[in-house]
């Protein structure tokens, strides 16, 4: 992997063979807030179609790697692509450039988000949540738009609740409305950030589903959860980050059933103690 | 009863004075609140120098009674040679007054939209002048609502102290009105009222306003 970053760092656009280019790649990214550093050199390389779980104890980073792969957070080191498109630094030679905030907010359409807190706007409908950014963003025919919208709430179980306003939905329905949300842009890639930790038991389930299906479907996915037996299911590879740094990674029954660090031990050992599986 | 006579005869003209003060008030509060939301938007997104001269104006004219500037304005506008009938001179000064507090209301509800609604929106794509369009203000400036709609009724009273500068409105015709009647009484009773009636209809429509933000959208 190591001549990768080195190839990518000579053109600005990725020009390997579609089967080999990685759908998402992060390569030394190192960010800090204040003195505090919570991402070092973490490279992370996902290939087209496969679903990466992460998972790591609290305050190890996991939130702000998935924030700086689409830019919310902005990061000091290292450069990140999504189907060889630079996201927010292009390299020139050694320079790292920051690209126009026009150029940045085109490259975060091609990347879906999903937020713990759901974060749908309270004062659209359901079916303007979906729809108002390929409409605004995109220029799609509003009645594209929504013809789609339609369909990714049929996908996702909610085809009678098109009209309503978010604050009348379950969380469980407000985070499928926002997993519609961001299909609904036809992202290459999406990030999913514990998505079903601020969920009544109940309702986690459905959101799960959604995520399962979509995974079939093919999409290329970055989940972070605290759902270990969905990370088993959905995972095609698991990354465990610790202190800002990948500490392990490889297949779930690797990572969950042998694992080669003591960190990764321990933090499976404290989950398995607070949930007794 | 036949001492309310001089109030029964006049009130039409106070109706009509009622009419102007309308009038006045709805012709600043346009412009004020236009100017608000732009000075709230420099506030909270200007650089420096923008948000630095933001500030300044508004702790000028927050710390300057309404009258003195309507009195200042009165001798100034014809020094500068600028030809504005008294009318929109008047508008002009209360909606650069009004915006100053507007611009507050308004930055307090862009500031209160939790961070997750422009992660969401940047999330998606949008540049920042679509996330202000359809996702902050919308939400801001519903949040806004009730607070400006007290600012509203106080610009509605605070258009009776034009007729300082010689303008004519509800307070004015009153004042009239009481020289030709000698019955000043029941002519500001009447005034009174009619003003009375005009804030509170505007102070309904903001508790209105008020319930539909709490209880969702
Ligand atoms: N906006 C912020 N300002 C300062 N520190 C932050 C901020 N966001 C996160 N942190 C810190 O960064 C570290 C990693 O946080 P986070 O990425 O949220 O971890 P995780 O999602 O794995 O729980 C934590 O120590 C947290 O306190
Ligand atoms: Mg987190």
């Amino acid at each position: 992997m190591a001549d990768i970053s080195s190839d990518a760092s000579s053109t600005a656009i990725d020009v390997r063979p579609l089967a080999r280019r990685p759908m998402l790649e992060i390569s030394g990214v190192s960010k800090s807030f204040g003195a505090t550093q919570v991402l070092c050199d973490v490279s992370l390389s996902v290939a087209p179609g496969e679903v990466v779980v992460v998972i790591g104890p609290s305050g190890s980073g996991k939130t702000t790697l998935l924030r700086c792969i689409n830019l919310l957070e902005d990061y000091e080191e290292g450069t990140i692509t999504v189907d060889g498109a630079p996201i927010g630094y292009r390299r020139r030679g050694s320079e790292r450039i920051r690209m126009s905030e026009r150029d940045i907010a085109a490259a975060r359409a091609t990347i879906g988000m999903v937020f713990q807190s759901f974060n749908l706007f309270p004062h659209m409908t359901v079916l303007r949540n979906i729809a108002a950014a390929p409409v605004r963003v995109k220029g799609a025919p509003r009645e594209t738009a929504e013809a789609r919208a339609r369909e990714l709430l049929a996908m996702v179980g909610l085809s009678d609740k098109a009209a309503e306003h978010p604050a009348r939905l379950s969380g469980g329905q407000q985070q499928r409305v926002a997993i519609a949300r961001a299909l609904a842009m036809d992202p290459k890639i999406m990030l999913f950030d514990e998505v079903t930790s601020a969920l009544d038991p109940e309702l986690v389930g459905e959101v799960l589903a959604a995520m399962q299906q979509l995974a079939q479907g093919g999409m290329t996915m970055v989940v972070v959860t605290h759902e270990m037996s969905f990370a088993r299911d959905i995972a095609d590879r698991i990354v465990f980050i610790d202190g800002g740094v990948i500490v392990e990674q490889g297949k779930p029954d690797e990572i969950l059933f042998a694992p080669r660090t003591n960190r990764v031990r321990a933090f499976l050992k404290r989950y398995n103690d607070r949930y007794r599986i | 009863m036949n001492n309310f006579n001089p109030l029964i005869h006049s009130f039409p003209y106070l109706l009509r004075g009622a009419g102007m003060t309308v009038l006045m008030a709805a012709t600043a509060a346009i412009p004020a609140t236009v100017l608000g939301v732009v000075l709230a938007l420099l506030q909270v997104f200007g650089n420096r120098i923008l948000r630095a001269s933001v500030i300044a104006y508004l702790l000028l004219v927050r710390g300057i009674p309404l009258l003195v500037l309507l009195t200042f304005a009165y001798y100034l506008l014809p020094l500068t040679g600028i030809d504005l009938p008294p009318f929109w001179g008047v508008v002009l000064v209360i909606a650069c007054y009004y915006a100053a507090f507007m611009s507050e209301v308004f930055r307090a509800g862009i500031l209160s939209l939790p961070q997750a609604q422009w992660d969401a929106a940047r999330g998606l794509g949008m540049t920042r002048p679509l996330m202000l369009k359809i996702v902050i203000l919308p939400q801001a400036l519903r949040l806004a609502a009730p607070p400006y709609v007290s600012l509203c009724v106080s610009l509605v009273k605070a258009t009776s102290l034009v007729s300082i500068v010689g303008l004519w409105e509800l307070t004015m015709a009153s004042r009239e009105v009481v020289e030709r009647t000698l019955a000043p009484f029941q002519v500001f009773i009447g005034a009174g009222a009619i003003y009375f009636c005009i804030c509170y209809a505007l102070a309904l429509y903001g508790r209105h306003l008020e319930r539909r933000v709490l209880h969702g959208h």
